[in-house]
């Protein structure tokens, strides 16, 4: 197992310089002048070549490329905004707290309603618990997260005034702020939970083991909640990753609707700005925490399921046992 | 006569296709689901005759009207008519969300194939390059691609379908490992087929109907990705009526007017419903195991 979690973190080094140099290939082929519209386009032609020269530009693209890697993974140093020029490491500290405040809240959300409404449409199958819990998941699946952002904020702070509409508080109070940018965003991962849930305990419901807890007499409820919930729960872990991917994305459009100035308003601001250095620096922080979450979920679903940890064991001790016949 | 009793007795086979077609039709929510759809094509394309007014024409003396005989979804803020806006977007909206499909599954099918068939170190190379760009969550790989290749239509097809090539490119790649070694490949190679012939004319028609499925399934996602592209200002860009740049439009009005909120948004919504509805029913009607 933990030679499982070496190997994992340590593939996570080539992915993440990969994304490095994917993000900043891409912003070198980027359409547009970042001179031209850091300096107006009033800016006289010398203007314009100086702040060219001043931002690296006229260098060859691997030229800068082997002095952005070198500067980021050597040097640490993730360079200030083009446009502000506040170094971009002391926004992000301030920054990325907040969106993963409201992923994970939002996480949360859609696995905490979507699988007791999962759970309770599969034990009861065919009945209006059942059917209410589909129409709601597809209903949520379908519903655009800005435009549902937009739908709460006109009720419950247009209309009935019960919820701050813009913008983030600090400490517990500030919390209020997250409510509906978190709700905006649940709806389809609560969709998917709910609809994921219902299947997979429909299938372990029918599997041997629960009639035989059924034969011998295990009250109902008990063989709901021990026997068949343990194990159909294990495949909804995995789905905790893309969720947390698609979270992670939804907040970032969330973001710009509330004026939550986090990770997404950044990158977006950045990209309108031609504000390179910004764009590469929050999509490198945010592929780092989508990576060393998809890493926890997958340890977790191997520690949660014996027959995966087994796995690991037994290759373990395969290769022990080759080494070993070997010597 | 002989001959006849022959063709009784041999059960009549049935194509896969008309099997799904079959199941699919028996489906209520699924014909639901493609009737709102028929509809929607049918209403963008006759946009022209039934929009009661010019989706561009600005008109100041009639802005920001709620809902009324003359302007049955009122009117924005520089006094356009919001139904002819939405009939015109919808042009758009699933436009964009059926080539960007197109788009994804063309690109991630010949990625796949090709790195499926001749594995070794090239499809080494091809997924570990898959592997970065999923490595960024969608919508931020999304956000960086439309600002590399700049707003517009056809730039937010691009990018939503290059988004999705990984995902294909993965799914396809999995099953042409499965048939590679299925016999009839195995004579392809003896009676010296080319590789070219040999992916996509053998192995290809075995492999893809998984790809379509999931395709067709997806289309209202993309539906979404293009309004919230539009809509954060990365994709089609004013004063085209894409659904996602009404609401764009609209967000500042939202206290005062509602009804430039409530309209393009129920219509993005209605649309997906129904994609939704289509892609269950036929994953249903594909794998009959899933139905409970």
């Amino acid at each position: 197992m933990g030679r499982y979690i070496l190997k994992r973190l340590l593939w996570m080094i080539p992915i993440i310089l990969g994304v490095t140099v994917l993000v900043f290939t891409m912003m070198t082929i980027c359409p547009g002048d970042p001179a031209t519209t850091i300096l107006g386009s009033l800016a006289t032609e010398e203007a314009l070549a100086a702040k060219r020269v001043e931002l690296g530009l006229d260098q060859p693209y691997f030229k800068r490329l082997v002095q952005y890697l070198i500067d980021v993974y050597i040097r640490f140093d993730l360079g200030a905004s083009w446009i502000s020029k506040i170094p971009i490491i002391s926004e992000i500290k301030v920054r990325l707290p907040r969106t993963m405040i409201l992923s994970l809240f939002t996480t949360m959300l859609s696995f905490g309603i979507g699988i007791p409404l999962g759970i309770s449409a599969a034990t009861k199958q065919g009945r209006w618990q059942d059917h209410l819990t589909m129409v709601v998941a597809m209903v949520g699946c379908s519903m655009p997260n800005f435009w549902l952002a937009m739908m709460l904020v006109l009720l419950f702070a247009v209309k009935l005034k019960w919820l701050p509409a813009l913008g983030i508080g600090t400490g517990i109070a500030g919390l209020k702020y997250y409510i509906l940018p978190a709700v905006s965003n649940f709806a389809t991962g609560m969709a998917i939970a709910a609809r994921q849930t219902r299947s997979s305990m429909l299938d372990v419901i029918r599997s041997d083991y629960i009639t035989t807890a059924r034969a011998k007499g295990v009250p109902e409820k008990s063989v709901i909640r021990r026997h068949a919930l343990k194990n159909a729960l294990i495949p909804i872990i995995t789905l905790v990753g893309t969720t947390f991917g698609n979270m992670l994305g939804g907040a970032l459009i969330i973001e710009t609707i509330f004026s939550i100035p986090g990770m997404g308003t950044y990158i977006i601001g950045a990209v309108g700005n031609r504000d390179y250095p910004v764009v590469q620096a929050g999509t490198i922080f945010l592929a780092i925490v989508f990576s060393v979450f998809m890493l926890l979920v997958d340890i977790a679903y191997a520690a949660v399921d014996p027959r995966i940890k087994a796995q690991y064991a037994a290759k373990g001790g395969a290769k022990k046992k080759a080494k070993e016949a070997k010597a | 006569m002989s001959d006849v009793a022959v063709k009784q007795a041999r059960p009549k086979k049935k194509s896969e296709f008309l099997r799904v077609l079959k199941e699919l039709t028996k489906n209520k929510l699924a014909i639901a689901g493609i009737c709102l759809i028929l509809l929607e094509v049918l209403l963008a394309i006759l946009a022209p005759v039934i929009a009661p007014y010019d989706p561009l024409l600005m008109n100041l003396s009639e802005t920001f009207q709620r809902p009324n005989a003359t302007h049955l979804f009122g009117t924005d803020d520089v006094g356009r008519d919001l139904l002819s806006r939405i009939l015109y977007g919808a042009r758009y909206s699933l436009s964009s969300g059926f080539l960007a499909m197109v788009f994804g599954v063309v690109m991630g099918v010949i990625v796949g194939s090709v790195a499926g068939y001749f594995g070794g170190q090239f499809d080494n190379i091809v997924m570990r390059i898959l592997d970065i760009i999923q490595a960024l969550p969608g919508m931020l790989l999304l956000i960086v691609l439309a600002s590399m290749l700049g707003g517009g239509f056809l730039n937010t097809i691009i990018a939503m379908g290059f988004g999705a090539i990984a995902g294909n490119a993965r799914m396809i790649r999995a099953q042409i490992l499965k048939e590679r070694t299925s016999e009839y490949i195995e004579a392809c190679q003896s009676i010296n087929c080319s590789r070219f012939r040999i992916i996509f004319q053998h192995l290809l028609p075995n492999c893809i109907s998984p790809i379509i499925v999931g395709a067709s399934m997806s289309i209202g996602n993309y539906v979404v990705l293009g309004s919230s592209m539009s809509f954060i200002g990365l994709g089609v860009q004013p004063p085209t009526p894409e659904w996602g740049a009404l609401l764009s439009d609209a967000r500042n009005y939202i206290g005062m007017f509602p009804h430039m909120v409530i309209f393009p948004g129920l219509c993005i919504a209605i649309t997906v419903l129904a994609f939704n509805l289509i892609g269950d029913g036929l994953r249903d009607a594909m794998d009959p195991k899933l139905k409970h």
